[in-house]
């Protein structure tokens, strides 16, 4: 039956075991972060205790190994030691084997009988075979001669096995020497023989035993400090990875966010904080962050708002100071145009006069706020492809009539190839009026004003030549400053000595330049450069 | 035509004046607002041939004034120019955009402005 309530709660445990393995939320991660150590002291703390681990393992290998060496040493001090209880065995039921049948043959029924000894009584079994018995016992003597020491509770055993050697070896020796055969001697030497062999066969098995034992237990070590080597290899391995992760994330993780942040500011978003919780460099690092977005958001909010009250001011002066004009031109105009009533040649002239004041102050205003608006970086371009000669054929309409009137020649040199620039035309058409009139302005009767253009290196020349009086080499900077009338200028009282400044700013504006060449007495051509179009 | 009525909306005194005395010289009659509450108001009452209407006003602004004056049917379709002192370039455009049928800038050319009014005039379908 499947417990629906349960579902939930495992889900809960489920998503709780992730957060484990997460990044971000891990606790471990955490933890590491919040310790108020140097970053490079928390690496140099986690090297070391891998370090640390790469020795321990080392050590415990070589215990391992040490341990396996030992046990295959005493393997084979038992081993030895088997083999030498063995051969005494051996030798002891040969010996026994020997007796036995020197004893046990047909002549017992004879010697048992008092019957006269045959050939091949005992006495002469032990003498025919003397010198195998003889080697018998000498082996078993041999063999008595370990070449190593018996353990503590063979020790017993094997004085009892010496102490019947020895009474064998009398025996023998007796039973050899007498002229008659001993069965007392005889079935004496038997029983010690006996014994010898009992005695070296539990020697023998006591020592399999052991060794047996030796080795099951070899086996089961062997195991363990496989299993033992092994467990605490793979939890090195752990520890050293879940350290390496858990260290590499406190340090990243903060990297990253704080990498993620900064792209959001440099692409203008301040809304956000980055959470570095580190006690350590990358803590400051982090709160740094988060000041310099914050400082960042106030200079922005500030900067707009200056910005928006720069251009409310502009265009809040723009109205006040023309408003004003309104009534000066206007009842002027009125009054010249005589619609209420005649008026006699002096009041039309005092009448022209603050016409023409009150235009010259509305153009003074008109290049004062253009010029506020540039350097306030208030202007945005509008720019769009148009036809240069277009905008120079109309600026010479609009100076025509005055040029007719001050008996100066007006001439447009086109280029039939080169037409189309990009830039804001209205802009343009200011400087190019603002050269053609200057120029106008500034010839004499009788000169003449040409304008030609031609492309050169990827942009377009404008040519304005006059055959005026011409700007002295210190001048030829100084005219593009605001204000700055030439003598003669200055002399006709007109223009505003914003002009040149103000078509300075548009033409460098759109990225071109803008200069005079001239000489005292031999006219000026102005020139300036423009972008070509993408035609 | 002469004799036609013109709502002129403007909160300079000085400024209304020279309006007023040109354009009644020149043989129209005159209405005067001087918020465009009161234009909106007056052209719905009394339905003039042309609205001649300052952008900068002191309640709401000219482009407002429009909208209200489009929105309701009675005053929809009589020709409003705007006066402007915001020459600019992108400012002319705003106000195309924002549906008056001309601008005059300011400060006018009085012999422009006579007949920049008559042009309108007659191009409303009566």
């Amino acid at each position: 039956m499947i417990n629906v309530r349960a579902a939930p709660a495992r889900a809960a445990a489920f998503v709780k075991w992730r957060r484990l393995f997460g990044r971000a939320d891990n606790p471990l991660v955490h933890g590491i972060a919040r310790l108020p150590a140097k970053v490079r002291t928390k690496l140099l703390v986690s090297f070391l205790g891998i370090a640390v681990l790469l020795l321990l393992i080392a050590l415990l290998g070589l215990r391992v190994l040490g341990q396996s060496n030992s046990r295959s040493e005493s393997l084979k001090a038992l081993e030895e030691r088997a083999a030498g209880y063995q051969n005494l065995y051996t030798e002891s039921t040969t010996f026994r084997d020997l007796l036995a049948y020197c004893a046990g043959g047909a002549d017992v029924g004879k010697f048992l009988n008092g019957g006269r000894p045959a050939p091949g009584s005992t006495r002469d079994c032990l003498r025919s075979i003397d010198r195998t018995v003889g080697t018998a016992l000498a082996g078993l003597g041999t063999a008595t001669r370990l070449g190593f020491e018996p353990a503590a509770d063979e020790a017993a055993i094997f004085g009892q096995i010496k102490g019947d050697y020895r009474a064998l070896n009398g025996l023998v020796a007796r039973i050899t020497a007498s002229s008659r055969p001993s069965l007392a001697l005889h079935a004496r030497a038997e029983v010690f023989a006996d014994d010898l062999k009992i005695a070296a066969a539990t020697l023998a098995n006591r020592t399999q035993n052991k060794t047996d034992a030796l080795v099951a237990q070899n086996r089961r070590a062997y195991s363990g400090s496989r299993n033992l080597f092994l467990g605490v290899g793979i939890g090195a391995i752990g520890l050293a990875l879940l350290l390496g992760f858990v260290l590499s994330w406190s340090l990243i993780g903060p990297i990253q966010r704080i990498g993620g942040r900064l792209a959001a500011i440099a692409s203008g978003d301040f809304s956000g904080h980055v959470d570095v919780p580190n006690r350590d460099e990358l803590g400051d690092l982090g709160k740094n962050v988060n000041r310099m977005n914050d400082e960042l958001r106030r200079l922005y909010r500030e900067l707009e708002a200056t910005s928006r009250h720069k251009s409310e001011f502009l265009a809040n002066m723009s109205h006040e100071l023309r408003t004003p004009l309104n009534a000066i031109i206007g009842f002027s105009q009125v009054l010249r145009e005589k619609m209420f009533g005649e008026i006699n040649q002096k009041q039309q002239e005092y009448l022209d006069d603050i016409l023409s004041s009150g235009n010259h102050l509305l153009s003074l205003i008109n290049d004062v706020l253009d010029l506020s608006k540039v350097e306030a970086g208030q202007v945005e371009l509008e720019v769009a492809t148009f036809s240069l000669r277009e905008a120079l054929e109309r600026g010479i309409v609009m100076v025509r009539e005055r040029a007719t009137q001050n008996g100066v020649q007006l001439a447009l040199e086109s280029d039939p190839n080169v037409d189309l620039v990009e830039g804001d035309e209205r802009r343009i058409r200011q400087v190019i009026f603002n050269l053609l009139s200057n120029a106008v302005k500034f010839t004499p009767a009788g000169g003449r004003v040409d304008v030609r253009y031609q492309q050169l290196n990827g942009e377009l020349r404008i040519f304005v030549a006059d055959t005026g009086p011409g700007i002295a080499p210190e001048d030829h900077e100084r005219i593009f400053d605001e204000f700055h009338q030439t003598d003669e200028g200055a002399q006709q009282h007109e223009g505003t000595g914003l002009g040149l400044a103000l078509s300075k700013r548009l033409v460098e504006l759109h990225g071109g330049h803008i200069w005079v060449d001239s000489e005292l007495g031999k006219g000026s051509t102005f020139v300036f450069t423009m972008p070509m179009g993408s035609a | 035509m002469a004799g036609d009525q013109i709502l002129v909306v403007e909160d300079n005194e000085k400024n209304m004046k020279l309006f007023r005395d040109v354009l009644e010289a020149t043989g129209y009659r005159l209405l005067e607002a001087t918020t465009g509450e009161q234009a909106v108001d007056l052209a719905a009452t009394h339905s003039p041939n042309l609205v001649l209407m300052d952008i900068q006003l002191p309640d709401i602004d000219g482009v407002e004034a429009l909208g209200r004056l489009r929105g309701n049917e009675r005053t929809a379709s009589i020709p409003v120019v705007a006066l402007t002192a915001q020459a600019m370039q992108d400012d002319r455009k705003r106000f195309l955009d924002a549906g008056f049928d001309g601008y005059i800038s300011k400060p006018v050319d009085v012999v422009e402005f006579v007949k920049t009014v008559k042009e309108y005039l007659r191009k409303e379908p009566s």
